[in-house]
């Protein structure tokens, strides 16, 4: 039986390895043989952990400057969001006074025109634009949130003019039938006739059939034309749209043409004199 | 064995010397010397004697010694004595329990360490270092052991 098991290396290689090392490590310990060997290994050494050291702290430079950047693109998102908030609302709030401004010229230019301040104001719903742009009905609808009491036929003013009468009022809106409207009538003047005038289905346009000579109405096209208050409904003398056209319907008989002063597709707000005052 | 598999065990030896060198300073405070690079290279030879033999281990031990040692061949001498020992007994650590090998290996990285200080370091030369030192390295070599042996498996399935 064996003493020792088989080992797989010669003792000799072992033997050699041995003194070997013993030699080196007497001479380096002795004499620092090896000193500026282990002198270039440590500082290769060193170079390799400075710049291990510099790739780490590169990438966390980089990886706080993207978290960074990250954080400021958040900011900056948040900015603009609020940016875009106050100017909405600065523009609502300039719209809104705007508004108020308008109202309160229109208020001004009713209180002129009428001489009265009794005039509820009101903004508009809608338009039938359909109708208005091609065919004979003519209508607008009011909002009327506070249920102001509207009679029938009371007139409604826009701009600096009327522009037609109520013709119904439905929860809280008032409907208006526009003077260009066929079934409207209104009685107008100039400084030559006096007349019925009405829609003639197109925008902004009624007309008047006189039972006179063409020739003597060739040169009044521009003439203003006043509501003549004879229907009594609406105040006298107030200028209403001037002469367009003169078109000859038969030997005595021509049709003038009245283009209308207001625009209701321009206009928001409306003027009505209160139901109380209108009574008076 | 093939270069790459040289390269992955003196990878490893040089990882635990790495180790030494990073928590010594710190564990020397409360006397006690860690030696995992040693145990690590005790380790591969006590697992592939028939694949590392004097060569090996006198390389292994120069590169230590070049990158972590104060002086050249050291770790040469330590490591071809430790190999012949191994080498000479191998087939019976096989048939020792893990307490035995666990105060074999121990006891011969406190020689190491021992012979370390009276060579390099003799003011510093503790008993209490020694004592203490070698009550934790028997405790670690189980550690080294089940965590080399797995990375061997995992690495050296072929071999």
């Amino acid at each position: 039986m064996a003493r020792s098991t088989p080992t797989y290396t010669p003792v000799r290689n072992y033997a050699i390895g041995f003194f070997l090392s013993a030699c080196l490590l007497f001479t380096d310990i002795s004499y620092g043989t090896f000193a500026q060997l282990r002198g270039f290994f440590h500082s290769s050494a060193l170079y390799a952990q400075i710049i291990s050291d510099g790739m780490f702290e590169n990438i966390g430079n980089a990886f706080s400057s993207f978290q960074k950047n990250k954080f400021l693109l958040q900011e900056n998102k948040e900015l603009r969001d609020q940016i875009l908030r106050i100017r909405t609302q600065d523009f609502i709030e300039r719209k809104d006074n705007q508004e108020k401004i308008q109202i309160i010229d229109f208020y001004k230019t009713l209180i002129g025109k009428l001489k009265n301040d009794d005039i509820d104001i009101f903004k508009i719903a809608s338009i039938d634009l359909r109708n208005y742009l091609c065919c004979s009905t003519h209508k607008i609808f009011l909002h009327n949130p506070n249920h102001v009491q509207a009679g029938e036929n009371t007139p409604v003013f826009a701009g600096n003019s009327f522009i037609g009468q109520i013709k119904n009022t439905y929860m809280s809106f008032i409907e208006v039938i526009l003077f260009s409207d066929i079934t409207h009538v209104l009685p107008v003047r100039s400084d030559l006739f006096y007349c019925d005038a009405r829609g003639l289905g197109k925008p902004m346009l009624i007309s008047c059939h006189l039972d006179k000579n063409n020739d003597t109405f060739n040169n009044q096209i521009g003439d203003i034309v006043y509501t003549s208050g004879l229907g009594g409904i609406f105040l006298k003398d107030i200028e209403i749209g001037f002469i367009s056209d003169i078109n000859r319907i038969s030997i005595n008989e021509i049709e003038v043409v009245i283009t209308l002063k207001t625009n209701p597709l321009e206009e928001t707000f409306y003027g009505i004199m209160s139901k109380k005052t209108d009574e008076i | 064995m093939k270069f790459s598999h040289h390269l992955i065990v003196l990878s490893t030896i040089i990882l635990g010397f790495w180790i030494d060198d990073s928590l010594n300073p710190l564990t020397l405070k409360i006397f006690l010397e860690l030696n995992f690079g040693f145990l690590i290279f005790s380790y591969w030879v006590f697992a592939m004697p028939e694949k590392l033999h004097s060569s090996a281990a006198l390389f292994y031990g120069l590169v230590i010694d070049l990158f972590f040692s104060n002086v050249i061949g050291f770790n040469m001498l330590f490591f071809i004595a430790t190999s012949y020992i191994i080498h000479l007994y191998v087939f019976r650590f096989r048939i020792f329990s893990y307490f035995q090998l666990s105060v074999f290996f121990s006891g011969a990285s406190i020689f190491y360490i021992a012979c370390k200080y009276l060579l390099l370091s003799p003011y510093n030369y503790s008993y209490v270092v020694l004592i203490i030192s070698f009550l934790i390295n028997a405790a670690l070599w189980i550690g080294v052991y089940f965590t080399m042996r797995a990375f061997r498996r995992s690495i050296f399935s072929n071999l």
